[in-house]
């Protein structure tokens, strides 16, 4: 267990890449940060496989029905982890997260307050959305300060990886299929290329807490910018228009200029005033009312175990 | 011009899991069998869960693998019944890896799972249903990380203590 004297010296700790562990008496102020990183990234993983789940009976293909079948179980497997190690900060239990969320009080990825309206979303999710997480989140974990978050951190990037690749056979399959399938995809895009965008957060604070804190290793608009650098030639090249009238080439500095961004539907979200907002945040109560009787089951059998043994 | 045995094994063996960058199918266990006839190759390998979503990768980048030996013609993968694929078949310096690297154990012959972050044996099993089909959830008491485990077949869980 380990202690510091000073706020100062708490920080040089991190500058020299200290990790600090659930056991260590961290200041007050680090531990809120890095709990309300973690509860947002455990919610955002939780509403996500409930996004999932819808298109498990509607995949075309039993390939794709699988594909979506494991990446639903990734994101509640990855919720379950979190929301872990966010209870052992001891801010909110479990119960009280959970209640948070289902009551609209917490937030969660600005992604996952849109509907999905064909399969061309799905795909452009696993391919933009998912991009987009992964370079988030490999940021992070670069410094990752908080010891339990960073060892989840690794498998997460790992599996995102793997579903990054997946959304790139998906995209491709579109992109070289017929008419129908590339005009299918181009509205999808339409659709997700600035919520993906707008998945690194707002522009950047200069004092950004978890830039101080070594959770975050880059600003939003670095990881933004990196980001449209990838994914608009790529896509160019494909075919598709990205959505953005101003998105132009500049042959001199050889980058990709951005046009002007409207902030206004990510602030939206913030607030569950996303398009789709309240039918998810209703959703997930619900599933999480409706399994009450699997949860008492449980407890029921665990509590006979238990007195069978004692 | 017949491809080089070797070559063809070594290509293939060295194919990674899309889950484990770092972790190759033969460490994994996951490679039973190579076998070179002419310019035929016929690779057998074995799941570690039926159902895994990353096998139509796995066997799609095996048969690139294959194919980009000189010599090689047509490639066939197979994925087998039997064996069933077992912790067991995990080479101890990937076992060294998952630990280290992605916080993950293999439970022991008497059931126990040594926690790779402190070593203590305090690790209780969370949830049967990890991130993937092939892992469990369980937490280590002792120093309060979440501990992934390796999940046996069906029938070696059904066994266990």
């Amino acid at each position: 267990m380990r202690t510091w004297s000073s706020l100062a010296e708490f920080e040089s700790f991190l500058e020299e890449g200290g990790i600090v562990e659930p056991g260590d008496q961290m200041p007050e102020e680090y531990r809120l940060a890095v709990f309300r990183f973690i509860e947002l990234h455990a919610n955002s993983e939780l509403m996500g496989g409930l996004c999932e789940r819808d298109w498990i009976p509607r995949a075309p293909g039993l390939a794709r029905k699988l594909s979506i079948l494991a990446k639903t179980q990734d994101e509640i497997g990855h919720a379950h982890l979190l929301y872990m190690v966010a209870a052992d900060l001891r801010v909110k239990t479990r119960e009280e997260m959970l209640a948070d969320l289902f009551a609209g009080r917490s937030k969660f990825h600005n992604v996952f307050h849109y509907p999905t309206l064909s399969w061309g979303d799905q795909v452009a999710i696993a391919f933009l959305v998912d991009a987009a997480a992964l370079a988030a989140q490999q940021a992070v974990f670069k410094n990752c300060s908080y010891g339990p978050y960073r060892r989840i951190l690794r498998r997460v990037i790992a599996e995102e990886g793997f579903h990054m690749r997946q959304g790139e056979e998906m995209l491709l399959a579109l992109a070289e299929g017929t008419a129908d399938q590339h005009a299918m995809f181009q509205a999808s895009l339409d659709r997700w290329w600035w919520p993906a965008l707008q998945l690194f957060g707002p522009p950047a604070r200069p004092d950004d807490p978890l830039l101080r804190w070594k959770i975050k290793s880059e600003t939003n608009d670095v990881l933004r910018d990196r980001y449209v650098q990838k994914y608009a030639p790529l896509l160019t090249d494909y075919g598709f228009t990205i959505p953005d009238p101003g998105l132009r080439y500049d042959a001199e500095t050889r980058r990709w200029e951005m046009g002007e961004v409207d902030w206004a539907p990510l602030f939206a979200t913030f607030r569950q005033g996303g398009p789709d907002s309240e039918r998810r945040i209703g959703t997930a109560r619900r599933a999480f009312e409706d399994t009450a009787w699997v949860r008492a089951a449980l407890d029921a059998a665990a509590a006979r175990l238990a007195g069978a043994a004692a | 011009m017949a491809p080089d045995p070797a070559a063809v094994r070594a290509a293939v063996a060295a194919v990674c899991d899309p889950e484990y960058p770092d972790l190759t199918i033969e460490e994994l266990g996951m490679l039973e069998a190579v076998a070179v006839a002419g310019a035929d190759v016929e690779v057998a390998l074995t799941p570690t869960v039926f159902g895994c979503p990353a096998l139509a990768m796995i066997e799609r980048d095996v048969r690139a693998a294959a194919e980009a030996v000189p010599g090689v013609g047509r490639v066939r993968v197979t994925l087998l019944d039997e064996p069933r694929w077992s912790p067991d078949r995990i080479a101890p310096a990937a076992r060294a890896v998952l630990a280290a690297q992605y916080t993950i154990s293999i439970r022991g012959a008497d059931g126990s799972v040594i926690c790779p972050v402190c070593g203590s044996r305090e690790v209780a099993e969370r949830s049967a249903y990890g991130p993937t089909r092939c892992r469990s959830i369980a937490y280590c008491a002792a120093c309060s990380n979440p501990v992934e485990v390796i999940r046996l077949t069906e029938a070696g869980e059904r066994a266990q203590p």
